[in-house]
């Protein structure tokens, strides 16, 4: 006790001395003595005089004081006396020399409190110059001795949130001169090269017997990835663990031991991280082991949020993540776990109403990995259980209205049912391939980019592609093809080669619509088909003699020959009968929709026809180059020549003319003439009909229950007869009727319903003229915004929401213009 | 803008019966002949000068003529007729004298071929299927069609099959084959002929499709400089491609009813070449088509 206390007292004493030379002397060579005594402590170098225990009363009792001291002294005449030299050998090396994580807080705190000025500048380059010599090296690896002096809860929070935050601090003080080290692309590696370094030493201290802890490396590992720098830091580690753990046990024990350490609260940030970094199981598995089995958040993390809930991950992690859960029989139940869980999210029925498809298509993905790695006994004992999962599944799937899902149940379906093998049975569906099929057809295959080079995996991608793609082209020149070809050989005019049949085409409407009705010879038939647009478009006074009858014949009609392009053909014919003889072929069209009787496809084929006719009609007619196509469908659209507004317009025009005289003599510009939409007057034939009947169920046809493909679509076409109504006078009414019809089914559950019903919300406000949106609709118009509001946040599906977005800018646009045009004459006024 | 198509430069009427055959004899002699078969039995002799028909006779019993052929000895003509004979004529007389008749014991449709190795000896290949003989290799090749669609090529000395693929869905109608370039091209009863090359192992190997705009084809011809394809078609119409890439260059429209077989002409002067196309509608067109380029090059 004595000589200790007599020796600390000592120091301080000394100390003390040194600080009333440095704050009082003038002369140049005290103030060097001073320097010299206070470095001594620090340096121990060779000929030093302190003994230890003085060097560590100082360290733990004076060096902050004693930075702090030249901090606050920064500006004193001494220190500009000096040379730079001495100053460098002196005033710097205090700070380089002691203990790292003293200075370090020293010279944040500085950074923090200086005004920007040269002593602020003298700061910001020992700060720079301690990062650069490695002493954020030595810090962890002091803590991971565990011979830091002073070590508190609290100093060691202080510390970790300097280390982490350094770039932010610097660059809130210091912008816009802040130093590029401190960035963060430049810092963040360099403490990953210490993190790296310390964790070096300490693999060298374990081969030597030594004790260590990794506590503080990984808290601060921990730190910094939960602080969103985990890219920046896993992109210089995660390669060089997965290098050096690659045929090093002590490297294996200190990067488990690392991983172990890090607080649970920051577990999944560096999890994350490091599974999107890491290039393969195996490293994976190296770098944190069995992790998986001793932590529960380790657990959790992998097994059930990176795989089930966060979906923005790319393929090759799941595979990464999979195959680490395969490698190892202590994890494998956790793979069979996994899958469990995966299964009955994918075969979820509500999960398939309610979550985005991104998701949906993530958890097929990592169903379908899953499934590959599984090995055929442990698919044995799972097999009752996968087939429940996927018998349900594909039905909720292939009930989905997406296109999307339902391809995703029969991929998914038909790839489980080939790897489960039920005697040589598989399930085939008939699906387009597209780029997302492919992809869940490729995951059943094994990991194709194996590991191949641990050692390189930082730098050098290994790719044997160029070979392959080289000698491709090769493959299709022809030896002998520009020698000679047959160019010089000009093709005769080769149109007159078309297609033989016997049978010639129909000539009359008539001939057509009696071959439709009872020819079974499938020649004709098609031929007839194919003339039947064309003559109701030529002769419209025949189509209109036997328009609804020709329709009700096409509605009905089946592919029975499977004629080329059949659909088409008989759409094309509908349209045309709709367009010409419009008000008969609407009412039969739109009775018919809610009668008993048709097949579903035969009511969208209704929805389609109706609205391609509407569009149709509301496109300006094409010049008057097409007389016979002009003149007919506007006499017989206006039934009541005298309402018709163009007429007495004309006449009014006329009788200007004649009496104007006019002076200017410039080449009159013919403004670009108005024509009257045709679609416009029938609007309400289209519209109205169709909202009648929806909510009477029928034996065949229950539009609210289980038919929602058609509602989707009802609701749909609706909203394009409205868009196309846009400054019809009737369009105030339909906005008001559809607004109406969509409120009692503004939640259902089909997303394409959804859909659908925001799309039409979205017409109405872009048809409906503002002031009769404002009038009409002003008791629902606030309810109306916030179910707006409430889809744009929170509906699953991604195109619900900016549909409603969508309708929520159209909607405030509307009303603003509504708004400020009644204002301004109000002032005017 | 192209040019319209083309129409015939004259057409040989009067043969009475649909015409299966026909074979060009224009090579060394003053009177370019023209043979044909008909299906009522009838061998005509046309002379391309005159127009007109110089010998008839009625061969193979009033049956239905299949294939003619003249041997090298410009007055030997064999003929192959659906009473299951292979008869040989002497065209020395008046009209045709039989001077040998082989039976083939076969009802089917296929034409035979003819390979002459040189001036004494010829090989005859018939009663199988459609068939057609390259020049290349050790021994006499042959290839063959069969109504399953497939073809094989055989060698003919060692008696084995070479190599079999299977070109169409539908019966093999027809095939061709380009000595020089080892390339052939066979077609069948579809909208589409298919093209097939005999590697350096005697493997025939499947080309490109060429696609048709009707359905069936009769029969198919290379022009001898390798030029052009001239196709029969069921559609009426004769169909001639450059024979390198398969690129349609004409269509030409004359017939009435089916064309059953084309020919191109050996004449030694390349701008006098025609095309012959004999059909069901008793007619024979005949066509002058890209002599020009064939002068100048």
């Amino acid at each position: 006790m004595q000589p200790k206390d007599l020796a600390n007292a000592d120091v301080r004493l000394t100390v003390a001395q040194n600080f009333r030379t440095l704050a009082s002397s003038t002369d140049e060579k005290d103030i060097i003595a001073a320097l010299q005594t206070l470095l001594s402590f620090v340096n121990d170098g060779p000929g030093t005089t302190v003994t230890s225990a003085q060097r560590s009363e100082f360290n733990k009792a004076h060096y902050t004081r004693t930075l702090q001291f030249l901090v606050s002294n920064i500006q004193a005449d001494w220190l500009k006396k000096l040379s730079g030299g001495q100053r460098a050998e002196l005033w710097d090396s205090l700070f380089l020399k002691g203990p790292p994580e003293q200075t370090l807080l020293v010279l944040m705190e500085a950074i923090g409190e200086l005004r920007p000025s040269g002593s602020l500048d003298r700061i910001v380059n020992i700060t720079e110059r301690f990062l650069q010599s490695g002493r954020l090296a030595d810090l962890l690896w002091s803590y991971c001795l565990q011979t830091s002096l002073s070590d508190s809860a609290q100093l060691r929070e202080t510390l970790l949130s300097r280390i982490c935050a350094l770039p932010d601090l610097t660059a809130n003080k210091l912008h816009p001169n802040n130093r590029p080290l401190f960035s963060p692309q430049q810092y963040y590696p360099l403490l990953a090269k210490e993190m790296l370094t310390a964790l070096e030493r300490t693999c060298q201290a374990l081969r030597d017997g030594t004790n260590c802890s990794l506590m503080f490396v990984a808290q601060t590992f921990g730190k910094v990835c939960i602080q969103g720098h985990s890219d920046a830091i896993m992109a210089s580690m995660a390669p060089h663990l997965s290098a050096c753990t690659f045929n090093d046990m002590v490297w294996q024990r200190v990067c488990w031991k690392l991983l172990e350490n890090v607080p649970q609260r920051w577990m999944e940030s560096v999890l994350t991280g490091l599974v999107q970094a890491v290039h393969g199981p195996d490293a994976l598995g190296r770098i944190i082991g069995n992790l998986v089995l001793t932590n529960k958040t380790a657990q959790f993390v992998i097994t059930h949020k990176v795989l089930l809930l966060q979906y923005k991950y790319k393929t090759q992690v799941l595979r990464t993540i999979l195959s680490y859960l395969a490698a190892d029989r202590d994890r494998r139940p956790l793979l069979i776990q996994v899958l469990r869980s995966l299964s009955q999210a994918w075969a979820n029925p509500s999960a398939i109403k309610h979550t985005p498809v991104e998701q949906q298509f993530y958890v097929s993905k990592a169903l379908l990995l899953s499934v590959s790695l599984l090995k055929d006994s442990e698919l044995q004992d799972l097999r009752s259980e996968l087939l429940q999962c996927m018998l349900g599944g594909m039905q909720s799937h292939l009930d989905s209205s997406v296109v999307r899902i339902r391809n995703m149940g029969m991929v998914v379906g038909e790839c489980l049912s080939s790897r489960m093998d039920f005697g040589g049975i598989k399930l085939k569906f008939e699906y387009e391939q597209d780029e997302e099929t492919r992809e869940l057809l490729f995951l059943m295959n094994p990991d194709p980019c194996e590991e191949s080079e641990p050692e390189v995996c930082s730098s050098e991608e290994s790719d044997p592609s160029p070979q392959k793609e080289s000698s491709q082209p090769k493959l299709k020149t022809d030896p002998d093809s520009e020698l000679d070809s047959d160019d010089d050989l000009t093709p005769y005019d080769m149109s007159e080669d078309v297609k033989m049949s016997k049978a010639s085409q129909p000539r009359y409407l008539r001939d057509c619509l009696e071959i439709l009705l009872s020819s079974a010879d499938p020649e004709r038939v098609e031929l007839s088909l194919i003339a039947a647009e064309g003559l109701v478009r030529k002769n419209s006074f025949a189509a209109k003699e036997v328009s609804v009858q020709m329709t009700k014949v096409l509605l009905h009609m089946e592919d029975k020959y499977s004629i080329d392009g059949f659909l088409n053909l008989r759409q094309a014919t509908m349209v045309a009968l709709t367009v010409t003889d419009c008000l008969p072929v609407t009412q039969y069209l739109t009775s018919e929709f809610y009668s008993l009787n048709y097949s579903l496809r035969q009511r969208l084929d209704i929805l389609e026809v109706l609205a391609l006719a509407a569009q149709e009609l509301s496109k300006p007619v094409a010049g008057d180059k097409t007389p016979l196509v002009n003149s007919v469908p506007s006499t017989e659209i206006s039934p009541y020549p005298g309402d018709n507004p163009v007429h007495w317009r004309q006449v009014v025009e006329k009788r200007i003319q004649s009496k104007t005289k006019y002076i200017s003599k410039g080449a009159s510009q013919p403004a670009p003439k108005g024509t009257r939409s045709r679609y416009a007057a029938v609007a309400g034939y289209f519209f109205f009909p169709l909202l009648r009947n929806y909510d009477k169920p029928q034996v065949t046809f229950d539009l609210l229950g289980s038919d929602h493909l058609v509602l989707g679509r009802l609701i749909h076409t609706l909203g394009i007869f409205m868009h196309l109504a846009v400054n019809a006078p009737i369009a105030a009414q339909m906005g008001c009727a559809l607004l109406d019809f969509i409120w009692t089914v503004r939640y259902h559950t089909d997303q394409m319903v959804r859909r659908g019903i925001l799309f039409a919300v979205c017409s109405v406000f872009l048809s409906m003229p503002s002031h009769s949106l404002l009038v009409d609709l002003s008791d629902q118009l606030f309810e109306t915004r916030t179910w707006l509001a409430d889809v744009a946040e929170s509906d699953p599906d991604a195109d619900c929401r900016s549909l409603a977005v969508q309708s929520l800018v159209l909607l405030d646009e509307s009303l603003k213009k509504q708004l400020q045009g009644s204002k301004q004459p109000s002032l005017d006024s | 803008m192209a040019h319209p198509a083309p129409s015939p430069i004259y057409c040989l009427r009067g043969a009475g019966a649909p015409l299966n055959t026909l074979h060009f004899c224009c090579r060394g002699t003053d009177t370019p002949l023209l043979f044909s078969g008909s299906a009522k039995g009838m061998i005509h002799m046309w002379n391309l000068n005159s127009r007109r028909p110089e010998k008839s006779f009625e061969a193979h019993g009033g049956s239905s003529i299949l294939w003619v052929r003249t041997l090298q000895s410009k007055d030997a003509l064999i003929s192959q007729g659906r009473d299951m004979q292979v008869c040989m004529w002497d065209l020395r007389g008046g009209c045709g004298e039989l001077v040998d008749s082989v039976f083939t014991g076969s009802f089917g449709f296929c034409q035979c071929s003819l390979i002459e190795t040189d001036q004494t000896k010829s090989l005859l290949a018939f009663a199988t299927q459609q068939s057609e003989e390259p020049d290349s290799g050790p021994g006499p090749l042959l290839l063959a069609g069969y109504e399953d669609g497939s073809l094989l090529l055989w060698d003919v000395t060692q008696r084995s099959k070479l190599s079999q693929v299977k070109a169409h869905p539908e019966p093999v109608m027809c095939l061709t084959f380009d000595p020089q370039r080892l390339r052939g091209i066979s077609g069948s009863a579809e909208k589409k002929l298919s093209s097939w090359i005999l590697d350096s192992q005697n493997n025939i190997q499947l080309q490109e499709c060429v696609k048709l705009v009707n359905p069936g084809v009769s029969q198919l011809c290379i022009r001898a400089d390798g030029k052009l394809l001239a196709s029969a078609g069921w559609d009426h119409r004769v169909r001639i491609f450059g024979w390198k890439k398969l690129r349609p260059l004409a269509v030409l429209q004359y017939h009435s009813d089916m064309v059953l077989s084309v020919a191109f002409s050996d004449h030694l002067d390349p701008r006098q070449r025609l095309l012959a196309a004999g059909s069901k509608d008793q007619r024979i067109s005949l066509w002058s088509i890209y002599n020009e380029g064939a002068a100048t090059g």
